[in-house]
């Protein structure tokens, strides 16, 4: 396999909000860029979002125009599916050792005309839907994905060669092999984001085994209108729920779980979230279980208020323990932290895991002087001076990859990143 | 337009590579063929919400809904339009006999 080579100003890894708006940055000023990206679509977590807090903006329609923005750029590479195994610091470049995984398809022929995937025979939970719909074993990703490849995924592959057989482009291509890259690049800026603490994180809370019980990104995909179900159903048994609940902090400010910190975005999440639930749900009662509301932003303690005013009933109480009945309706065993009533036992038709957020990539195995703080996200070397320059030269950070963190502040960091790294390149 | 006898070649090399495809992975698609098969009939008498499905089709209530949201993707079945606790789904054009 010959080594394909690049060579540009700036290596982004991570194609989130913060690795799309910082690879953008630079290219407008004239910088050449490669974004590489580990999932086969470039938009991170917010190209599966529902709406934005607090404008409520949809939130695929302001992340589509800048993926395709970065992925028409002239002086943007973009490589998807792709994992970088090593960088070095070689004098003043970094070189990356990258592989570009097998799609097992030919991408330069490849029409994304889908009809692969309608004759596959094999489904599979889809992740981008949380589990909760199903894909092909080959695939395009999702509908807004950049670029527009399906991906087949061999191990649930039955080899009937259907695919292959329907394929107008003959582009299917079983024994395709992962090819290898070397990108060099004077800067390199970490955008690789977060992800959420796991489900099974606490006993307590079923563990991950209640199914109506379930994570705050499958209520997005609920809520997103080509959502998995095109409406908001609970997962055991198709039913619109009547009552649902938030339990915030499940997984934030808990040193028992190694998560002592407050991860920001939650409870502006879950508010977003029950606004949009009382849009769809007009006769639903929405509860929120929280220790205290930080509506920290522009414009979010109106929002916070717009909340209550709607009726959404926030009761201030620590959930001590989610079980089960019979039907599948999670018990909420609360303890009020407002007036004297004991515990209580609480039945919600749906209950959603404020869950918190942790670093999705350790940023200092990469060795280039970049070390973590001490929970894991990339450490800023003078906090007080930059929001991007890290203890490694030459190695910025952006967005939540450095701790949690919105959009907007995303956005922002993803600026003065782009900046710090023009500025390192051009006293090179 | 793909030559079937090379997409033959190839997957018989793929065999030799990988070995054969595992039991396991044959016995799912089997089970997938025919859970799908049962939404599909169970569907031919009328449109059916998800614990009606499931109880024509054999399949726990979450399997049923997840085979619903499948196929309701690949444009087999369609959303009947109305209120209720629990929609109801229905074949989609030309399907329903
Ligand atoms: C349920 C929920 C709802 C939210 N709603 C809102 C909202 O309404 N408004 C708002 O402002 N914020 C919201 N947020 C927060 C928002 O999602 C984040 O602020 C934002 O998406 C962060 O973007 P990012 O680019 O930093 O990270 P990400 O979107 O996580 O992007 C990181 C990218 O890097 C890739 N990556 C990671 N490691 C590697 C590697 N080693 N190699 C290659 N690629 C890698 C990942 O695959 C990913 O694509 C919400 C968060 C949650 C959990
Ligand atoms: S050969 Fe594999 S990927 Fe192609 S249609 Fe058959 S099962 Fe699906
Ligand atoms: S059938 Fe061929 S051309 Fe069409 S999306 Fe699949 S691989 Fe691409």
């Amino acid at each position: 396999m010959s080594l394909e080579k690049i060579e540009v100003d700036a290596l982004v890894v991570g194609s989130g909000i913060a690795g799309l708006q910082s690879a953008l940055d630079l290219a407008d000023q004239g910088y050449s860029v490669a974004i590489v990206e580990r999932n086969p679509s470039i938009g991170g977590k917010m190209i599966s979002l529902s709406k934005v807090f607090p404008t409520l903006d949809c939130a695929s329609c302001i992340t589509t125009p800048r993926m395709a923005s970065v992925s028409h750029h002239p002086r943007i590479t973009t490589l998807t599916y792709s994992t970088v195994d090593a960088i070095r610091r070689e004098g003043k470049t970094f070189t990356a050792a990258i592989t570009r995984k097998p799609r097992y398809i030919d991408e330069k022929e490849c029409i994304s005309c889908k009809r692969c995937e309608e004759v596959c025979p094999v489904f599979l939970p889809d992740e981008y839907e949380q589990g909760m719909g199903a894909k092909k074993t080959i695939s395009i990703p999702f509908t807004n994905a950049i670029p527009q490849f399906p991906v087949m995924h061999p191990e649930h592959c039955i080899r009937c060669g259907a695919c292959a057989r329907a394929c107008p482009k003959d582009c299917i291509d079983f024994l395709q092999e992962p090819a290898p890259v070397e990108i060099k690049a004077k800067a390199v800026i970490l955008a690789t984001g977060y992800e959420t603490t796991p489900m099974t994180a606490k006993k307590q809370y079923g563990l991950g085994a209640l199914p109506n019980v379930i994570s705050p990104m499958a209520a997005e995909r609920l809520l997103a209108p080509h959502g998995p179900y095109g409406r908001v159903l609970r997962p055991s048994d198709g039913m619109t729920p009547g009552s649902i609940a938030y339990v915030q902090c499940a997984g934030s400010r808990d040193k028992s779980i190694g998560i002592p910190y407050c991860s920001r975005v939650c409870c502006m999440y879950a508010i977003k979230q029950a606004i949009l639930l009382s849009g769809s749900l007009p006769i639903a009662d929405i509860t929120i279980y929280y220790m205290d509301i930080r509506a920290f932003g522009k414009g979010y303690e109106q929002f916070y208020n717009n909340a209550r005013a709607m009726g959404i009933n926030f009761v201030k109480a620590k959930v001590a323990r989610i079980t089960e009945d019979e039907n599948h309706n999670p018990v909420v065993r609360i303890e009020k932290q407002e007036g004297t009533s004991g515990p209580e036992e609480i039945k919600h038709e749906l209950v959603i895991l404020s869950q918190g957020l942790v670093p999705a990539c350790d940023g200092s195995k990469f060795g280039l002087g970049a070390a973590n703080n001490e929970f894991g996200f990339v450490k800023l070397s003078d906090e007080t001076v930059s929001s991007a320059v890290t203890d490694g030269a030459g190695v910025f950070v952006a967005g939540t990859a450095k701790g949690p963190r919105d959009i907007p502040d995303s956005v922002v960091d993803a600026g003065s990143a782009a900046i710090e790294a023009a500025s390192y390149i051009r006293r090179l | 337009m793909a030559d079937v006898k090379q997409i033959a070649e190839q997957l018989k090399k793929l065999t030799g590579l990988r070995g054969p495809v595992p039991v396991e992975l044959r016995d799912r698609v089997a089970a997938q063929n025919k859970a799908q098969r049962a939404v599909l009939d169970a569907l031919k008498a009328g449109p059916k919400t998800v614990p009606e499905l499931a109880a024509a089709a054999g399949l726990p209530q979450d399997q049923a809904l997840w085979y619903v949201a499948a196929l309701r993707k690949y444009g087999k079945i369609a959303d009947v339009p109305g209120k209720g606790d629990y929609p109801k789904y229905e074949l989609k054009g030309g399907e329903a006999k």
